[in-house]
C-alpha cells in the first residue's frame, strides 16, 4: 500500500486544495464553473500563501487583525420604522458628533429593510465586542437609547439586558476583509497629523 | 429631495422641534433619551457634512460609500459559498488588487437563504463595480454566481443593474475619516512608519 500523503508536501497541499475547489464547484451554475477554470493559477499561487489573522472579536463577531465587524439585524417596533427614519433624516443622516465620541468606531450604517419591518445596524471598529460596547453606553448612552427604542423588545441601555440582547440580534460574518487591518480609528487619526505636520516641516525647509 | 431640501432649510431650533414632537408617543426610554440627549443632538445638528449619495444608488461621505445589498442565493448556492470562504480563509487579494475596498463583509442571513454583502468603499457606485469587472471579474463570477439571476461580470452592465436592484441605500452612513480613501490610508500608515523609524533614529 502506498504511504499516505501527510501534507507536509506543499505542492500537494496545493492540489488537495484545488482539487476541493473543483469539488466545490462541480454542481455550480455555468458562470462559476468557467470562472474557477479561468482562475486555477491564481488560486494556486497564494494557496501556500498564510491565511490572514482572522480572530473573534471576542463575544461575536469576526476580527481581522486591530478591527473587528458588528452586524445587528433587529425587528422594528411598531411605529419605530417611522419614527427613527425622519430621527435620520432631520439629522441629515449625519451621526458625526455622537460617533467620533466613541472613539473606536471606523464606519457605522443603518439600513431599513423588509418594507421596514426590519433593521440592519452594521459597523466596523477597534478591538474586542465588550469593550466597544461599554464605550457606547459610557460615552453616548442617550444616543443609543434614542435609536434603539425603535427595536423590538430593546430593554434600554442602562439595562442589565442590554448587551444580551444585542449579542442575541449579531450574526457573525463569515467573510471579513480590512484594507488596513493593523490601524486603529485612533492611529488613523495620528498619521493624518503626522503626515500634515511632515508636510509643513517639508514647506519649511524646502 | 424636496422634503429633505425643506428639513435641511430648517433652522436647528425647528428641528429640535420636530424631534421632540416626533419622540413624543416614544416607549419611555426613547423620550428619556431625548431629554438627557438634546445638548448633543443639538452640537449634532450644527455639525457641517450631510451625507452624500454615491452616484446611482448608496450612502457618502466625503470620499466614501457604502454599499449594502441583500442576495437570494439560487439552491445549493449557500452551501457552496460558505465552502468557498472556508477554503479562502480569509484571503480576499482580490480585494487588494482592485484597491478602493476599505472592508467588507459577508453575513448568511435568514436560515442561509440569503447573504448580506456590505461594504465601505472609494468613490462612486458605477465606477466602483466597472473596476471589478475590469481587475477581478473571475473573482467576483465565483462568490457571485451562487445567486439568483446573477448575469455574468462578463456583462458588467447588467452586473451592475442587478446589484443595484438589491441594494438598499443606507439611511445614515458614517464614516470616521471621510477624507481618507483607502490608498491614501495604506500611504499614511507608511509615513506614520517612517517618522517613527526617523524619531528613533535621531533620539
Amino acid at each position: 500500500m502506498a504511504t499516505l500523503n501527510t501534507g507536509s508536501d506543499p505542492s500537494s497541499d496545493i492540489h488537495a486544495k484545488i482539487r476541493q475547489f473543483r469539488e466545490l464547484f462541480a454542481d455550480a451554475p455555468e458562470i462559476g464553473k468557467q470562472a474557477l477554470e479561468n482562475s486555477i493559477n491564481t488560486l494556486k499561487s497564494q494557496a501556500s500563501d498564510p491565511p490572514p489573522p482572522i480572530g473573534s472579536a471576542g463575544r461575536v463577531g469576526a476580527r481581522l487583525g486591530k478591527v473587528s465587524e458588528l452586524t445587528i439585524i433587529v425587528p422594528l417596533a411598531p411605529g419605530g420604522a417611522k419614527r427613527l427614519r425622519a430621527f435620520l433624516r432631520i439629522l441629515g443622516g449625519n451621526l458625526s458628533q455622537g460617533a467620533n465620541l466613541v472613539g473606536t468606531l471606523h464606519t457605522m450604517r443603518f439600513v431599513f429593510f423588509d418594507n421596514d419591518t426590519r433593521l440592519l445596524f452594521a459597523t466596523a471598529y477597534d478591538g474586542d465586542w465588550d469593550t466597544y460596547i461599554d464605550d457606547f453606553v459610557a460615552k453616548i448612552p442617550d444616543y443609543l437609547d434614542i435609536i434603539d427604542s425603535a427595536w423590538d423588545g430593546w430593554p434600554g441601555i442602562r439595562s442589565p439586558g442590554a448587551k444580551d440582547y444585542l449579542a442575541s440580534h449579531q450574526i457573525t460574518a463569515e467573510g471579513w476583509y480590512v484594507a488596513y487591518p493593523d490601524l486603529t480609528v485612533a492611529e488613523i487619526l495620528r498619521n493624518q497629523r503626522i503626515a500634515k505636520a511632515v508636510d509643513e516641516f517639508l514647506d519649511k525647509i524646502g | 429631495m424636496t422634503t429633505n431640501e425643506a428639513k435641511t432649510n430648517m433652522t436647528a431650533e425647528q428641528k429640535l422641534q420636530k424631534l421632540r414632537e416626533l419622540y413624543a408617543d416614544a416607549p419611555e426610554i426613547g423620550k428619556a433619551a431625548l431629554k438627557n440627549g438634546l445638548a448633543m443632538l443639538t452640537k449634532e445638528l450644527a455639525a457641517p457634512g450631510h451625507a452624500q449619495t454615491a452616484g446611482r444608488i448608496g450612502a457618502r461621505q466625503g470620499k466614501v460609500s457604502e454599499l449594502t445589498v441583500f442576495l437570494p442565493f439560487v439552491p445549493g448556492g449557500a452551501k457552496r459559498l460558505r465552502g468557498f470562504l472556508e477554503l479562502l480563509e480569509g484571503n480576499f487579494k482580490a480585494a487588494d488588487a482592485v484597491g478602493t475596498v476599505h472592508d467588507m463583509r459577508f453575513v448568511f442571513v435568514d436560515d442561509d437563504t440569503k447573504i448580506l454583502f456590505a461594504t465601505a468603499y472609494d468613490g462612486d457606485f458605477d465606477p466602483y463595480i466597472e473596476d471589478f469587472a475590469a481587475k477581478i471579474p473571475n473573482a467576483m463570477d465565483l462568490w457571485l454566481c451562487n445567486f439568483e439571476g446573477y448575469p455574468g461580470m462578463r456583462n458588467p452592465k447588467a452586473a451592475a443593474d442587478w446589484i443595484a436592484a438589491h441594494q438598499i441605500a443606507a439611511e445614515a452612513w458614517y464614516v470616521n475619516s471621510p477624507n481618507l480613501t483607502a490608498a491614501e490610508t495604506r500611504r499614511l500608515e507608511k509615513v506614520g512608519t517612517a517618522v517613527d523609524e526617523f524619531l528613533d533614529k535621531i533620539g
